[in-house]
C-alpha cells in the first residue's frame, strides 16, 4: 500500500513537472516555434523564388507591412500561363494559427492579386510564413518579419 | 465551395487541432491556474462552465464580425477592451496565487485593495472562496474569451469573410457566429484535458504541490500584467 501511495506521489510529481512545462511556454512564449530564418525582406520590397524552372515574385502593401491590417498580396509568376490561379496560405513557422488563405486573382498578364491579413500572436513571435501555392507545378516557402 | 455543413464541421475541427497545436501552450497556464484554485475540490463543472463562457464570447466576437463584414476594423475597436482583459486576468491570477498560498488571507486583500465595485469585489470573494465556485468559471470564461489570440482572430477573419458573403447583416452574424461557436467547442477538449491532467485532488501531500503552484499562478498573473502593459 505504502509502495503505491510512493508511486502516486512520484506521479504527481510528474505532473507538476508537466505544468511546469507549460508555464515555461507560457514565459519563454517558444511554444513550439522554432526560429525559422528569414529569407525574405519584404519591409524593403519584394522576394523573388523559384519554383520548377518559374520564378516567383512575391510583394505586400502597404509598407511597412504590419500585423492586423489590410495587406494587399501581390504575385507574379514567370512562364506559360498557370491552368488554375495560385493562392497563398498564411502561418507562423512550426505554430499552429489556424488556416488563413489569400486567394488571388489575375490582374495582369502574369500577375495575380489578393487582400488578406497577418494576424498577431500573443507569444510577440513576428517571423510569419507565405507559402505561394501554384496548383499543379508545387509550393514555396517566403519566410519574413512582419511589425506588431 | 463548401456547404454550410461542411463550414461548420471544418471549422470545429480546426479548432480541435488548434486546441492540441497552440491552446495547450498558449492558454494551458489560465487553466492550470484555473485548475489549482480548485484546490481539490470539484473540477468537472468549473472547467465546463469556463469553456461554455469562452465559447460564448467566441460566437458573439462572431456575430459581431459577421455583422461589420470586416475584421481589421472590428480588431482595430476592441484593442483597449483586449488589453484590459489582459490586464485583468494577471490581476485574478495574481490574487487567486495570493490567496492560494495562504500568506494573506482573503478579507486582507480585499480590505487593502484599492476601492472596486462591490459587484467585482463579490465576484472574487467567490471566486476564492470553496461554496459556490463552479458558476463563478462561467463568467469568468466568458471574460477571458476576449484575451488576444492569434488563431481566435484567424478563426475571426473567416467570419468576417462569411459576413462579406451574407445577404443580410443578420444573416452574416448569425453565419460569423455559428463559425465562431463550432471553433471554440473544438478547441475545448485539449484545455479539458489540460484541466483534468493537473487535477491532483487523488494525490497525497498535495498542500505542498499547491504551495508551488501557487507561487506559479502568481509568476503568470504578473506575466499576464506586463504582456497586457504592452500589448
Amino acid at each position: 500500500m505504502k509502495a503505491c501511495r510512493f508511486n502516486v506521489s512520484l506521479a504527481g510529481i510528474g505532473i507538476l513537472f508537466f505544468s511546469l512545462l507549460i508555464f515555461s511556454v507560457c514565459f519563454t512564449g517558444v511554444c513550439l516555434a522554432t526560429e525559422d530564418k528569414v529569407d525574405c525582406d519584404i519591409q524593403s520590397g519584394g522576394c523573388r523564388k523559384q519554383i520548377n524552372g518559374r520564378t516567383i515574385d512575391l510583394n505586400i502593401f502597404p509598407k511597412p507591412v504590419k500585423a492586423m491590417q489590410d495587406l494587399t498580396f501581390q504575385v507574379e509568376i514567370s512562364g506559360n500561363p498557370l491552368s488554375k490561379a495560385p493562392f497563398i496560405d498564411l502561418g507562423m513557422p512550426a505554430m499552429k494559427m489556424g488556416p488563413n488563405r489569400v486567394t488571388l486573382k489575375k490582374n495582369g498578364a502574369a500577375t495575380y492579386g489578393g487582400q488578406g491579413v497577418i494576424v498577431r500572436c500573443k507569444s510577440g513571435k513576428t517571423i510569419w510564413q507565405a507559402t505561394v501555392t501554384l496548383p499543379d507545378v508545387g509550393s514555396v516557402v517566403f519566410t519574413f518579419d512582419v511589425i506588431y | 465551395m463548401l456547404s454550410t455543413s461542411s463550414i461548420y464541421i471544418l471549422f470545429f475541427t480546426t479548432g480541435v487541432t488548434i486546441g492540441f497545436g497552440h491552446c495547450i501552450g498558449m492558454c494551458g497556464p489560465v487553466v492550470i491556474s484555473l485548475s489549482l484554485n480548485l484546490k481539490g475540490g470539484p473540477s468537472v463543472w468549473p472547467h465546463l462552465f469556463y469553456n461554455i463562457g469562452r465559447t460564448l464570447t467566441y460566437g458573439l466576437l462572431g456575430a459581431i464580425v459577421g455583422g461589420m463584414a470586416s475584421f481589421t476594423r472590428f480588431a482595430e475597436s476592441i484593442e483597449g477592451l483586449q488589453k484590459g482583459v489582459m490586464v485583468a486576468a494577471g490581476v485574478i491570477i495574481l490574487l487567486m496565487g495570493l490567496a492560494m498560498t495562504g500568506w494573506v488571507r482573503t478579507s486582507i486583500i480585499f480590505r487593502a485593495a484599492p476601492p472596486i465595485g462591490n459587484f467585482i469585489t463579490r465576484f472574487f470573494k467567490r471566486l476564492l472562496q470553496k461554496k459556490k465556485r463552479s458558476l463563478m468559471y462561467l463568467p469568468l470564461g466568458l471574460l477571458l474569451g476576449l484575451l488576444p489570440c492569434g488563431p481566435v482572430y484567424t478563426a475571426l477573419l473567416a467570419a468576417a469573410r462569411s459576413g462579406m458573403e451574407a445577404d443580410t447583416t443578420l444573416g452574416g452574424m448569425l453565419a460569423g457566429s455559428g463559425l465562431m461557436i463550432c471553433f471554440g467547442l473544438g478547441t475545448i477538449p485539449a484545455l479539458f484535458l489540460v484541466s483534468r491532467l493537473t487535477d491532483l485532488r487523488w494525490l497525497r501531500h498535495r498542500e505542498r504541490v499547491y504551495q508551488i503552484g501557487a507561487v506559479l499562478m502568481m509568476m503568470v498573473g504578473v506575466y499576464f500584467l506586463w504582456q497586457g502593459l504592452r500589448f
